[in-house]
């Protein structure tokens, strides 16, 4: 039985661990059965894919990075399925590449503007030691903010257009300006608040990008409000606050004493010449700060990220098809510090296990209730955008 | 008619809208015909001549297989069954092959990418001695004199004639002595730091402080004799292609991955500092066999170290450790040791000009 007044999550998952945040249905109904979606890939054949394009990057000076990503998404968009039916990719590197060279071109455009203005305009009136080159790299970093919130959008409107379920493309409407425009001005105020309005921005950042999204002529609809939330947020902000006192004190403390207890001399001489000694004292100290850092702070960063992505997602449908999950703060914490730190700590050659956990924490921890009725999902109206992501390559860090 | 066992079975998607139908795949010499799973009926009949997989099984967890121009699509999940069509429709053969075993791709793959980073690095190391030479010189003088003008800015210059011409005259004397075959352009600014050096192109800066701090012409000389040996051994090229290929590396290494691109970063500069103190050494050696070879005073190089020594005790070099971008100036003060022999670097008339440019 629906809400009529609009989209409402579904029953709490099976062996839910945490508290659930999930709108009660009490008449759940067998079109209601839950599932979850499969993730079969094997971390071996993800790491033959990667290791290939790592040697092609070597080799063509990182040229080969567009096929790379697209092989990759292949992998695990085909190794990814629900109710049975696993997504396909159908992306190609010469998309990506094209979209890439169209954003280095407008950049271009915008730089060459840039130095007409400079030069015609304010060349004599800089201020001193002020280049055309710093004014160019300026001026993009100003307009990088935006654009890559433009970026991402188009991204995923881009991937979304290349990836299809049961023979089904999916699609995004909607403007990427607009949602650039939206998500700057709501960073900005963010922000300008001492990030009190962080509930204000996830709530209406995730909605855009949920409720444009299509499979097929099956939008998703998104129900959440950040008044929902905001008394979550506001416990955690003020915890924060109190844990980032506590631990910059002992940090404080704990650095000011061993260089009290050592001297300044030797501590110049120690990291100017380092030895086997200095190198163990940076770990150890790296170890401290992380176990410092991995109890104060982590845990509450988690706990709140964890509530924050279950209420995103039990507040979302399609059509029939509710979503739901019972992440918990340890399995953020996996997902976010662990993850990051094998990355780290593996200087890079751990990604495709990051990317397998990542994939199966989805997969064992995204519950789908009800099915769709195919019959009623047609091709989606919109054109496939031709090109791919070229923005979010060039200003933000596009994983997959 | 219920599918007979040992059947090929798979799901259907029409690519018109979301259903899912389980059909049953039977063949015939010219055609693929989909059956349903449940009442037989007829669902497609794909013409094997105008059949298409989608994907390949290194990628996809199951290749589709398609119509041509057609959305519709038939998946067959199991692999055994996969191989069964290949065989009998030898067209679609790419359907039944096997996922490659990851782990000899691994080794392979990874074998060759060590491989790769070994000749790469062997490649920056050894390659940028051979190829810096053969950068054309236009290019060398071009990028060199974009980057005076970022350091120069709006900066004075030394513009006494007299000291000018004098010091470029023994700059490319000295370099004609390494067979240079390029000019060298030596231009003073007027102030601090101490300091001097090499552009692409033969571009050579000298700031006045340096010269107010050098004590007689052939102390002078010894700078620039160790400037004119980063020239002519191509160092500010091979700087630069040593830097940039050690950045592809970390880059290619690290997938683009943000905070290890910065520990990369670091350990990029660290690579090119370590690059610096080799290039400083070499320099050094260079001038000073370039002065011995044209019969001139060659202990200038190392008395001015001695004076910066002097002016720093401290030796600034020596304190940054791996950080210096030069080896520690008391080592070049004993390495540089040479006897005051041979004729003076310039004339006292020379001498006079060069020390009163800057006024």
């Amino acid at each position: 039985m629906q809400d009529p007044s609009g989209p409402a999550g579904p029953p709490s998952p099976p062996a839910s661990r945490v508290e659930p945040t999930l709108i009660p249905q009490p008449t759940a109904s067998a079109a209601l059965a839950p599932s979850r979606p499969v993730y079969d890939g094997k971390l071996g054949e993800l790491y033959a894919i990667y290791l290939r394009h790592l040697l092609l990057m070597l080799l063509t000076l990182g040229l080969s990075r567009f096929w790379g990503r697209t092989r990759i998404r292949r992998y695990l968009w085909n190794h990814f399925s629900i109710l049975g039916d696993r997504f396909e990719y159908r992306g190609r590197g010469l998309e990506l590449m094209i979209g890439f060279l169209i954003v280095v071109a407008i950049l271009a455009v915008w730089a060459g503007v840039v130095w007409a203005i400079w030069h015609f305009g304010f060349r004599d009136r800089s201020a001193p030691g002020l280049d055309i080159i710093d004014v160019v790299f300026l001026s993009i970093g100003l307009i990088g903010v935006p654009l890559a919130f433009v970026g991402q959008y188009s991204g995923l409107r881009y991937k979304l257009s290349r990836t299809r379920w049961r023979g089904i493309r999916c699609a995004m409407d909607g403007s990427a300006w607009s949602y650039g425009a939206l998500a700057t001005g709501l960073t900005f105020a963010n922000a300008m608040t001492a990030r009190l309005l962080t509930p204000v921005v996830s709530v209406n950042l995730a909605r855009p990008r949920i409720a444009h999204a299509h499979v097929g002529t099956q939008g998703f609809e998104f129900a959440g409000r950040a008044g929902d939330i905001y008394g979550r947020y506001v416990g955690y902000y003020f915890l924060n606050i109190g844990a980032w006192i506590v631990a910059v004190g002992i940090a404080v403390a704990a650095v000011t004493g061993s260089i009290a207890r050592l001297g300044g001399a030797e501590f110049e001489e120690a990291f100017t010449h380092p030895g086997p000694k200095l190198f163990l004292t940076i770990a150890v100290a790296a170890f401290a700060a992380y176990l410092l850092f991995g109890v104060m702070i982590l845990p509450l960063r988690c706990w709140w990220r964890a509530y924050l992505y279950r209420y995103l997602v039990s507040h979302t449908r399609a059509g029939t098809v509710l979503f739901a999950t019972a992440l918990t703060t340890r399995q953020m914490w996996g997902f976010l510090v662990l993850n990051y730190l094998i990355v780290m700590l593996t200087l890079g050659l751990g990604w495709p296990w990051v990317i397998h956990r990542t994939m199966r924490l989805i997969a064992g921890e995204l519950w789908v209730y009800g099915e769709p009725d195919g019959a009623a999902i047609g091709q989606p109206p919109q054109r496939p955008p031709r090109f791919g992501e070229g923005l979010l390559d060039m200003f933000d860090v596009s994983s997959i | 008619m219920p599918a007979a066992p040992g059947t090929i079975h798979g799901r259907y998607y029409d690519g018109k809208s979301a259903c899912v139908r389980e059909v049953f795949v039977v063949t015939t010499p010219g055609e693929v015909i989909l059956r349903d799973l449940g009442d037989s009926s007829l669902v497609a009949r794909w013409p094997i001549v105008e059949l298409g997989i989608l994907g390949d099984s290194e990628h996809e967890a199951v290749p589709l297989l398609v119509r041509g121009g057609d959305e519709a699509r038939l998946a067959i999940e199991d692999a055994e069954q996969r191989r069964q069509l290949a065989t009998a429709v030898p067209e679609i053969a790419a359907i039944g092959a096997r996922k490659p075993e990851p782990a000899g791709r691994i080794l392979q793959w990874g074998g060759a990418l060590v491989a790769a980073i070994g000749l790469f690095w062997f490649g920056i190391q050894t390659g940028s001695d051979t190829l810096a030479p053969m950068v054309p010189y236009g290019l060398q003088a071009r990028l060199g004199e974009s980057v005076y003008r970022a350091i120069a800015g709006n900066r004075p210059q030394c513009d006494g004639q007299e000291g000018l011409a004098a010091i470029n005259q023994f700059a490319n004397r000295v370099a004609a002595e390494a067979g240079y075959d390029h000019p060298i352009s030596v231009r003073v600014l007027k102030g601090g730091p101490v300091n001097a050096f090499t552009l692409p192109g033969g571009t050579m800066i000298l700031y006045g402080d340096l010269i107010a701090l050098t004590k007689d012409g052939d102390e002078l000389g010894g700078v620039i004799a160790h400037e004119i040996g980063h020239a002519v051994l191509y160092h500010p090229i091979k700087g630069l292609a040593r830097q940039y290929g050690t950045q592809q590396i970390l880059k290619a290494l690290t997938g683009g991955y943000s905070d290890i691109g910065t520990l990369g970063s670091g350990g990029a500069l660290l690579a090119a500092l370590r690059n610096g103190r080799d290039f400083e050494r070499e320099a050094d050696e260079e001038g000073v066999s370039l002065l011995e070879k044209l019969g001139l005073h060659a202990d200038g190089m190392s008395r001015f170290f001695e004076e910066l020594l002097k002016a720093e005790p401290k030796d600034a070099a020596k304190a940054a450790g791996i950080w210096s971008d030069h080896p520690p100036t008391a080592e070049r003060v004993e390495a540089t040791k040479r006897p005051a022999t041979g004729a003076p670097d310039f004339t006292p008339a020379e001498w006079t000009a060069i020390k009163s440019m800057c006024r």
